[in-house]
């Protein structure tokens, strides 16, 4: 559909889609849902830890089911698989195996090794999480996805400021724009409890620590509500993971004496939710270290609120970029396209401080990253990266002036500060010097001082400026013709070939791509590197609504892909009424690839190892090769 | 501890801390000294430092993270110069243990308080009894009521901070970062009260 038609599409959508399985969709608001859940704690059995793997898609008209009460959901399964339109994915296995000859024409590995595995997704498909549930169940209920998606796309990107069920109120400042929204709600407010999306933080007394909508201190009673949930599932030996009410989740995650918990009803896997649970408390530990534990120790009473005074930015920030940044699903962080003597001369100055005592020497540009160096044996995981970019990027002092602050990288070190001199470079080029040592800032200021001058010497900065203005891989640039390529074929990951070329090159002229067989976009994550590309967001895939919502089909992908239960699994193809979905995953790489639903099935394989093969052409561009900083 | 290995010493300091040479000066008639700015959240201590630096007021508030680092350098009427070398720290409680890091070693500080705050004001004297204790016994102190703009808010009396002050061997001065009032007096007066190297 194109893209200025699609919101209009969707709502009709969303009005035909009505006679979907909630008749009463605005009866399930959190309290009530909540209070379900209490009236049920005595009688309900606790639900086991691996009872919670799958998304519950006809879930909706029963409010009763509070827990995932089947395992693995074999009732709901049937359901879906009835209500699968099997026939289709029948149909479409078989459009795999006639690929098959094309791939093995061209040589490579790969799709033969996935033709096997096709079959196995296809008996595992049913029960393959919730991602095949959800879709599986009913043209209503996959598009009823499609509704709250909108909704909420609405309310964040038309306005600007948040996510809103209704999508109404607020200005229309287009830009995202950073901090905390709705301070005046509390959980008496009907726009708080319509929020689609809550984060919480509190004590294991009870306490709140952060909310992302409304007052902490007016939330209290809503929060020790949380903490009654919580202590009475432990009460009894166990520990509460997830508890579904209606179409909302409410996923718990206990981390010593802090509590996280999201309520949400995005549809997001229970597996994602959790993730960015993970990643706000690491965020909370970013900025605290692990040794807040010590507070609750000397008093179980301690209010930590002020502790994190002035950082609703950040998580404000992080809770944003769950709805547009890979790297917070992928647990992998991407880099700016450049030439790779470019990269090399970033890298080389890096490395030259690196010796001088800085623990990690990080040059980044938004969330892409120039280069990054480690001093010997320190590894840098792609969580902390993301915690750490966002923690700067959100924090718009270190705009000002050069700044010397202490932070924790979780991954490396929960209970310890390091200190951080981040100094801009540009409006949106920053040098993160990462140190041990309290007094070493004018060591660090030095260390920047001689560092900007080699980059600026070297023009690595205004190489950096156009790679921006440049962008990174297009779709519509993947090359055609398979046989000039073997010329530039790095023949492994690692092995350095000087790229004299720029990004200019990717624009070769391409034509065919389009119409039913056309790619819309992909990322591809190298495992070996830690790092993932991803295609620029072309047409139709324009508006931020339409690619937060292609980044939660991917979400769910991934999670579908990972499921700990039922998978991994090798390989997807999913096709509905908003896209194929193919999704590909080997020991070296996973690619997720979105097609025109229309796309046919056996020229979007063959699409997809185009597009493998042209991001290993120009792998010393895309990626930051040789530092593997993540190795010891 | 001590000062970071690339920078020399050029006079011996009190020990650790973010000094590149203990707050000190290069000669008698171009003197370096290390600032830093104490105080609660929200008073307004980077604007000061934006003003006097830069001349820029911004009234979106931009919460510092840690400590910024900048530096100005003011000419003074006996044809001497002071450089400022500026620790502006940030006024969250978690960064309170902190502060030593930023302040050890530094010549002057600068606490400041809100006076639309009387929570601001107590903080101030919190950091005034803390550089007492563990500051350089030469430092040379001010307290800064800031926000002088909004006389209509305010609850801090301008005899309360002057009283303060005095009591304890404090500059007094009261400024306002968005109008720019007072901003570059402060910094002159306190080049002004520095030590001066006796030459030699």
């Amino acid at each position: 559909m194109g893209s200025d038609s699609e919101s209009p599409t969707s709502s009709d959508d969303s009005t035909s889609q009505n006679p979907n399985p909630n008749p009463h969709p605005n009866s399930t608001s959190i309290d009530q849902s909540l209070d379900a859940i209490e009236d049920q704690l005595t009688s309900i059995a606790l639900a086991q830890p691996n009872d919670l793997a799958s998304d519950d898609p006809a879930s909706s008209s029963e409010e009763e089911e509070v827990f995932k009460d089947a395992p693995n959901g074999s009732v709901l399964e049937e359901e879906n698989q009835k209500e699968r339109n099997e026939g289709e994915i029948v149909e479409e296995e078989v459009g795999v195996v006639a690929a098959e000859e094309e791939v093995r024409e061209e040589g490579r590995l790969g799709w033969r090794r996935v033709n096997s595995e096709v079959e196995v997704d296809r008996l595992s498909s049913p029960s393959s999480s919730g991602y095949a549930g959800e879709r599986g169940s009913s043209g209503g209920a996959s598009t009823a996805s499609g509704i709250e998606e909108i909704g909420e796309d609405r309310g964040f990107d038309g306005n600007g400021r948040g996510e809103f069920f209704d999508g109404a109120s607020d200005s229309q400042a287009p830009p995202w724009v950073p901090g905390k929204r709705h301070v005046d709600e509390d959980d008496a407010s009907v726009s708080w409890r319509k929020r689609k999306k809550h984060f919480f933080i509190l004590s294991h007394s009870g306490k709140p620590i952060y909310s992302r909508y409304g007052d902490e201190h007016k939330l209290a009673g809503f929060s020790a509500t949380l903490q009654a949930i919580i202590s009475f599932v432990e009460n009894g030996g166990d520990r509460v993971k997830l508890v579904r009410a209606g179409k909302h989740q409410v996923v718990f995650l206990v981390k010593g004496p802090i509590y996280l918990v999201c309520i949400s009803c995005t549809e997001e896997p229970y597996e994602s939710l959790r993730g960015q649970l993970e990643l706000i408390y690491g965020q909370m530990i970013l900025i605290l270290t692990k040794s807040v534990n010590r507070c609750f120790e000397k008093n179980p009473k301690f209010d930590m609120t002020p502790l994190l005074g002035g950082t609703d930015v950040v998580f404000s920030s992080l809770v944003h970029s769950f709805s547009w940044n890979p790297a917070t699903f992928l647990h992998a962080y991407t880099c700016l396209p450049l030439a790779y003597a470019t990269r090399q001369a970033a890298g080389a100055i890096l490395h030259d401080v690196a010796d001088s005592g800085v623990l990690f020497a990080i040059l980044m540009c938004k969330h892409k990253v120039v280069s990054l160096v480690g001093a010997q044996k320190a590894s840098l995981h792609p969580d902390d990266m993301l915690l750490l970019s966002n923690f700067v990027t959100s924090s718009e002092s270190f705009r000002t002036s050069e700044s010397f602050s202490p932070i924790c990288l979780p991954r490396y070190n929960p209970m310890a500060f390091l200190y951080a001199y981040v100094h801009y470079l540009d409006v949106d080029t920053y040098l993160m010097l990462l140190t041990t040592s309290s007094d070493a800032f004018y060591h660090l200021k030095d260390c920047r001082i001689r560092i900007e001058m080699v980059l600026l010497k070297s023009n690595v900065l205004s190489e950096v400026q156009r790679s921006m203005l440049d962008g990174g891989m297009r779709v519509e640039d993947l090359p055609v013709d398979p046989s000039p390529r073997s010329e530039f074929s790095s023949p492994h990951l690692g092995q350095s070939r000087i790229a004299t070329d720029s990004p200019d090159r990717f624009r070769e002229a391409f034509a065919g791509i389009g119409g039913p067989a056309g790619l819309w976009h992909f990322i591809y994550r190298s495992i070996f590197l830690d790092q993932y590309v991803s295609s620029e967001f072309a047409s139709p895939i324009n508006s931020s609504q339409q690619q937060k919502r292609l980044y939660r089909a991917y979400q769910k992908l991934y999670a579908s892909m990972h499921d700990k239960v039922i998978g991994p699994h090798k390989t997807q193809f999913r096709r509905d009424e908003n896209y194929v979905l193919l999704c590909w995953v080997t020991p070296d790489f996973e690619l997720y690839a979105a097609f025109d639903p229309l796309a046919d099935k056996a020229l979007a394989i063959s699409t997809c190892n185009r597009v493998c093969q042209w991001v290993k052409d120009v792998e010393n561009e895309i990626f930051l090769l040789g530092a593997s900083p993540f190795s010891w | 501890m001590g000062c970071s290995s690339s920078v020399p010493s050029k006079s011996s300091g009190l020990p650790g801390g973010l000094n590149s040479d203990n707050g000190g000066m290069v000669d008698a008639k171009n003197l370096r000294v290390k600032l830093v700015l104490l105080g609660d959240s929200g008073v307004g201590k980077s604007c000061i430092v934006l003003r006097f630096v830069r001349g820029q007021f911004d009234p979106t508030s931009k919460v510092t993270v840690g400590a910024s680092f900048l530096s100005q350098t003011v000419a003074l009427q006996d044809s001497t110069t002071v450089k400022f070398e500026i620790w502006d720290t940030a006024g969250q409680e978690r960064y309170a243990a902190l502060a030593p890091l930023y302040y050890r070693g530094a010549a002057v500080a600068v606490v400041v308080y809100d006076i639309t705050s009387p929570e601001s004001f107590t903080k101030a004297q919190y950091w005034v009894k803390e550089l007492q204790k563990h500051g350089s016994p030469d430092i040379v102190m001010a307290l800064v009521g800031n926000k002088a703009d909004l006389q209509e808010k305010r609850e801090v009396t301008v005899q309360d901070g002057i009283d303060y002050a005095e009591k304890n061997g404090m500059f007094f001065i009261e400024t306002s970062a968005k109008t720019a009032d007072n901003v570059n007096q402060l910094f002159e007066e306190i080049a002004k009260r520095l030590p001066r190297p006796s030459p030699s």
